[in-house]
């Protein structure tokens, strides 16, 4: 459902998905004032991307782009939830009950996550309701995040966590291709670094 | 959700659930032909399968439209490691005993398991845009 304010990305596949992923999108302004990028890079200390660029001048300037929170995800989120309703979600709730364990419903019900792990693979998986999957490994007894998986099936709203499907449905979707499928669910996420604001934590 | 049920993760209406109950033969037909065109068109779709008393997710390979079968891999990647690791080892001693030319590579066949779709619990899930 495409929103005001929102890009929707579809799935190019889909009928219409082209066109309907324009609506909304941004205008692309082009400004020949002889600047050239020079590279940009990550900040681990920052936590923010920094831009380096040559101006008209030669001389080079940078700045950072972003922020070390991820508050604009946590509102933009919020504002697509217009998206979705009552109804779908506790159906998708309803069929993750069925797929899940009494104590793992109870987690999800009561924090909107649980963890799962592999048998394939030994990876434990923690699912969150709105967030993407952290991908959690034992090494040398201490817990090493690999990184969040994020995906949604059919289409998600640019720059939030928000998906074309109900909350939950994203979560089963997860789960499902953990379970079924796990290469294919690491391949077709993308896989944030846990220390970028995407990444949620 | 029920045993012969396939549930699709949908936007819309929610999470809409098909039914292979062989007592309607209508609505059995329409989910074959649903189920198939999902395949077709790049939805996962994940069945409940049991593997030594085990319950596990695998992904459907194909579908049997008339016969209203889900078409498997038969594979089990831990007894295939333990399998491969046995065949090095031999391949190791036998070399230490006698070098012998090595026999011709083959390709090892995957063999395919079906499962009757009014007995197996089944997910569909879309094609994914990413995140």
């Amino acid at each position: 459902m495409p929103l005001e304010g929102q890009r929707l990305i579809i799935e190019p596949k889909f009928p219409n998905g082209k066109g309907l992923s324009e609506i909304g999108s941004p205008e692309e302004v082009v400004q020949d004032n002889g600047e050239i990028m020079r590279n940009s890079f990550w900040s681990t200390q920052q936590r923010r991307e920094i831009l380096v660029w040559q101006n008209a001048d030669g001389s080079i300037e940078w700045g950072a782009v972003g922020c070390g929170h991820h508050f604009d995800y946590d509102l933009h989120t919020l504002m697509c939830s217009q998206a979705w309703g009552i109804e779908q979600e506790s159906n998708a709730v309803k069929t993750l009950a069925a797929l899940v364990n009494h104590h793992q419903f109870r987690q999800y019900m009561l924090t909107g996550m649980f963890i799962e792990t592999s048998k394939r693979s030994g990876v434990s998986y923690m699912f969150r309701r709105l967030k993407p999957t952290v991908a959690i490994k034992e090494v040398n007894g201490a817990m090493k995040i690999l990184c969040a998986l994020c995906l949604h099936p059919i289409a998600y709203y640019a720059g939030s966590w928000a998906g074309a499907m109900c909350p939950t449905d994203d979560v089963l979707a997860h789960l499902m291709l953990m379970r079924g499928d796990e290469p294919s669910f690491w391949k077709q996420s993308n896989q944030h670094p846990a220390w970028k604001p995407e990444a949620g934590l | 959700m029920n045993i012969g049920q396939v549930g699709i993760l949908n936007v819309g209406t929610g999470d809409t659930k098909l039914s292979f109950d062989k007592s309607n033969p209508a609505e059995r037909i329409r989910a074959a032909r649903i189920v198939a065109d999902m395949i077709r068109r790049g939805y996962a779709l994940m069945v409940e399968v049991e593997r030594d008393g085990v319950k596990a997710f695998q992904r459907v390979e194909k579908f049997d439209e008339e016969k209203c079968e889900y078409i498997i891999a038969d594979f089990d990647p831990i007894t295939a490691q333990q399998a491969d690791e046995t065949e090095v080892e031999n391949e190791q001693s036998q070399i230490e005993d006698e070098p012998a030319p090595r026999p011709a590579t083959r390709l090892k066949k995957t063999s395919k398991k079906n499962l009757a779709a009014e007995s197996t619990r089944a997910v569909a899930v879309p094609r994914r845009a990413g995140g």
